[in-house]
């Protein structure tokens, strides 16, 4: 790549021209390339810089101001930071739910055969095609029903439905690629099948423990639809508070991207950490509405 | 998966981790003295940990839609509260749909905005995934920062596109202006609307297409592209004989991901343009919406519900069937 070593007794250097060329030559593509994710990325980079906007010069289109932190204070003092912390919730408890049920299940999926096993999957798939307006019609008659609407729990509830289906089908992807020969020790030594799951698979698994939840959380905090008719001012998450400022709150452009920005935040930060899994859990379990 | 199928289930003498002596017909293996107690035992140990996702998972997804068949065979609405149990038209919702301009212009909505965006998408994706495709560590750094539009949450690319259209604050029409082009608000037209909202998600998905292109082209057998260039072949031969042909079923599946997804379109048009202006941007999955949450007819919703399910669960088949060869080696 760089250091090409020289034989020749006399190493000469080509002319600056020359190596001009050839270096433009050589990384012409990366520029090309450079050019347009700066192209494709200026639309976010505009939303963030909005964020850090004293509010009187929301409107102006140039560069020159100093960045404040007003529209996150105001933020904080305003009904935002309520919806924050039920994104926050909801999207644990249900990350949390779905892991529980979810793993145990991935884990016989993984291990045992039986006629229907791929039933099973076929199922599961089905789940992550479905639209959700075909779920959200009778959960929100059953949620009417049970006096369930516009709580924290109706949402933990309807998100397993896309969450169980990618735990399932991650860790059923890492169980199978875990060694079976540590279990069958483990079994000989006459640990139960899930007490060897529990000490030997799951500790050889953790990487994919991680991605699995982070990918789930994800998945709940970015969910809008299901938020948006679930709710109505108890448990509205972010996004939907968001939406409620476009809708009502006189076009306070500088709060309303920041709330973006600390919506998005998260999500950058863990994807960070889960990039290598990504898409396989869109093309496994993931759900976009 | 009904308990009793399980329980069956339970009882298949398979054995953990060789094959059954007939894996054809593991039933008739029953008779064979092969059952090990060990092995009912594991089997049995195994449902306990299944059972509970089982029953969770059918009562969220089978108990649903079972409930929406059956409201899509009432005329269950706001108005129409005691509607629950009325049967005497149980196609009603059906008939109407055919009927109805507004859902069969939805229709028409959705087939354009689904074609054009996937077909974009795949060919954006294709693009950018054959200029990165360098091994330079500048094209890996590129090819981590071109996901962030696909990870962020819908409702922020909804906000990124609608700051973008809204005239007085878009950095876009500022430019526009500047070059001595002042358009219009793109949404606010019904002539710009709906590539308007393309134009967003061609935005959101083509890093999908992308990836799981670069994952695929590095998996491109090393030899006959040699072979071929040692004949001679120039750049556009080797990708249109060699490399295209083997990414071809890649680009199928992404089609389909992508073209199932796309009937779910949601935030998009709920912030851009909530299906307007008109009834120009709306989408089948927004017909839907509206009619059980703004309209709260949530019978003739539900058919709508339906109708889409049926189109999906056509699509799903095919992506399965695709996927059952291809699967483990694209997604991952």
């Amino acid at each position: 790549m760089h250091a090409e070593v020289t034989l020749s007794i006399t190493p000469s250097r080509p002319p600056f021209t020359q190596r001009f060329t050839g270096f433009v030559a050589r990384h012409a593509r990366d520029a090309v390339s450079v050019l347009i994710l700066l192209l494709v990325l200026a639309p976010f980079a505009w939303l963030i810089q909005m964020a850090f906007r004293p509010a009187a010069d929301a409107l102006e289109l140039n560069f020159q101001f100093t960045p404040t932190l007003d529209a996150f204070r105001d933020l904080w003092q305003d009904a935002f930071a309520r919806s924050f912390g039920n994104s926050l919730l909801v999207s644990t408890l249900s990350t949390a739910l779905s892991m529980l049920i979810g793993v145990p299940a991935a884990y016989a999926l993984s291990r045992w055969t039986f006629r229907q096993r791929s039933h099973v999957a076929l199922w599961i798939l089905c789940t992550r095609m479905a639209p959700p307006i075909a779920f959200t019609i009778p959960f929100f008659l059953a949620f009417r029903w049970l006096g369930m609407l516009d709580t924290v729990w109706a949402l933990v509830v309807v998100y397993l439905t896309f969450n169980l289906a990618i735990v399932i089908w991650m860790m059923q992807g890492f169980f199978d690629a875990a060694p079976t020969a540590l279990e069958e020790a483990a079994w000989l030594d006459g640990c139960g099948i899930w007490s060897a799951f529990w000490h030997v698979t799951l500790p050889l698994t953790r990487p994919g423990l991680v991605a699995t939840a982070v990918l789930c959380f994800i998945f709940s905090w970015s969910d809008f639809f299901f938020a948006l008719i679930l709710t109505r001012t108890q448990a509205v998450t972010a996004p939907v508070a968001i939406v409620n400022f476009l809708q009502y709150d006189g076009w306070e452009w500088t709060k309303i991207a920041a709330a973006g920005t600390l919506v998005m935040l998260p999500v950058l930060v863990f994807t960070a950490l889960v990039r290598k899994y990504l898409v396989h859990g869109l093309t496994a379990g993931g759900v976009k509405d | 998966m009904p308990p009793a199928a399980l329980a069956a289930a339970a009882t298949l003498p398979t054995s953990l981790h060789e094959q059954s002596p007939n894996p054809i017909h593991p039933r008739k293996s029953a008779a064979q003295p092969t059952t090990q107690p060990w092995q009912k035992e594991s089997a049995r140990s195994y449902g306990l940990g299944l059972a509970p996702a089982l029953v969770v998972l059918g009562s969220i997804t089978l108990l649903p839609l079972l409930t929406l068949i059956t409201v899509s065979l009432t005329p269950l609405s706001l108005t129409n509260p005691e509607g629950t149990f009325h049967f005497n038209q149980p196609l009603g919702n059906y008939a109407q749909l055919l009927e109805d301009e507004r859902f069969l212009h939805s229709l028409w909505v959705q087939f354009k905005l689904s074609t054009v965006g996937v077909l974009l998408q795949l060919l954006i994706g294709l693009g950018l995934a054959l200029l990165l495709d360098t091994g330079s560590r500048v094209a890996s750094g590129v090819r981590t920062l071109f996901l962030i539009p696909m990870v962020l949450p819908p409702i922020v690319v909804a906000l990124i596109w609608k700051i973008l259209y809204t005239p007085e604050i878009s950095p876009m029409h500022a430019l526009l202006e500047h070059w001595g082009l002042p358009v219009r608000s793109l949404i606010a037209n019904p002539d710009t609307a709906l590539w308007a909202i393309v134009a967003a998600d061609v935005w959101q998905w083509f890093p999908f297409t992308m990836l799981m292109v670069l994952a695929n082209l590095q998996m491109v057998p090393r030899d006959p592209l040699n072979a071929a260039r040692i004949d001679g072949a120039n750049r556009w031969q080797v990708f249109r004989y060699i490399v295209f042909p083997f990414l071809k079923r890649t680009l199928v599946v992404c089609a389909l991901f992508r073209l199932i997804d796309s009937f779910k379109a949601f935030p998009l048009l709920y912030v851009l343009t909530n299906g307007g202006p008109g009834t120009v941007t709306e989408v089948t999955n927004f017909y839907g919406f509206i009619q059980a949450f703004n309209f709260s007819y949530w019978g003739y919703g539900s058919a709508i519900a339906v109708v889409m399910l049926a189109g999906i669960f056509v699509l799903c088949a095919v992506v399965s069937h695709l996927g059952r060869n291809a699967g483990a080696r694209h997604a991952r």
